[in-house]
């Protein structure tokens, strides 16, 4: 891919994700638990890391998380973040090459595990109180969930835009 | 060896191969079921404490002994990160207003045994019942 199209991606990348991440910010939490949403915004981290590359997904990833927090949150929201995606980013990037592309939604719920167990590690560690540790299987439950159904968008996705854009 | 060998490829390649789909949606599946039912589990059950325990950014910022709460009353507490106000009943404490983005703290509901906190994560906000004496 020549070097000027990648970066025009890349770009248009991170300007989705960014739509996507604030337009689900303002969609009320379907159950009353801190920490459960349902992550949109990594569809495009996923097509990202299958189109573009690893390193490419991971500086759409910082850029999106900076420039959201802004946004939406502030600094608790960023640190949140960070933490959820920092854990998934690496989680996503070891298990990427495991699988064949129909299994590219197994990838995106052992991300999204990883994402929601380190926000609960961030959260306990921020607030001091141990017994959030409490909310770790609802957490695990909901990144299953939302894990799948953003797993499967990418993966159809990525399949309509590979003869397209690729 | 050899058969059990055979045996032993067979029952990986039937239950076991990860490039399966159906390996995973086994798995996840029962990591759903198994999840949810313990969550269930832990928010109706629980130990009966009388000690409330308010923390804000990790430092304790009140401590309530519910036996001695006769009447209910409200509580504000307004620090840098926002603002909560609490509902204290001698059965527990629920969160009744905030001014943070999502409300979830608010839709949390009561806290009335020692088990599953209150949190609200904007405000650093944190709210436990603890089991036993108010030194504990």
């Amino acid at each position: 891919m020549p070097k000027t199209r990648k970066l025009a991606l890349m770009a248009m990348f991170t300007a989705a994700s960014l739509i996507v991440f604030v337009i689900e910010a303002q969609i009320p939490a379907p159950i009353p638990v801190p920490g459960v949403k349902l992550g949109l915004a990594n569809i495009v981290t996923l097509i990202a890391m299958v189109m573009l590359g690893r390193r490419e997904a991971g500086l759409i990833l910082l850029v999106r998380i900076a420039m959201g927090s802004m946004f939406t949150g502030g600094v608790s929201a960023f640190i949140f973040s960070i933490a959820g995606g920092a854990l998934a980013y690496a989680v996503m990037c070891l298990t990427l090459k495991l699988f064949p592309e129909k299994l590219l939604w197994v990838v995106s719920v052992l991300g999204a595990i990883a994402h929601n167990l380190g926000q609960l590690i961030a959260a306990i560690i921020i607030t001091k109180t141990s017994s959030l540790m409490l909310y770790a299987p609802v957490l695990l439950a909901s990144a299953v969930v939302t894990g799948a159904f953003t797993g499967l968008a990418a993966m159809y996705l990525t399949q309509r835009l590979d003869k397209r854009v690729g | 060896m050899y058969r059990i060998d055979k045996q032993a490829g067979f029952i990986y390649n039937r239950f076991m191969n990860i490039k399966s789909t159906k390996t995973w949606i086994i798995i996840f599946a029962a990591v759903l079921i198994i999840c949810t039912a313990a969550f269930l589990l832990l928010k109706h059950s629980g130990i009966q404490g009388t000690t409330a325990v308010i923390r804000v950014n990790g430092e304790v910022y009140e401590k309530i002994d519910l036996n001695a709460v006769a009447v209910a009353y409200d509580m504000e507490i307004r620090t840098e990160f926002g603002y909560n106000k609490l509902h204290i009943e001698h059965d527990g404490i629920s969160v009744i207003d905030a001014d943070c983005r999502d409300h979830i703290c608010m839709s949390q509901g009561k806290v009335s045994k020692a088990g599953v906190p209150i949190v609200c994560l904007p405000h650093k906000l944190t709210v436990e019942i603890e089991g036993g004496d108010i030194d504990a």
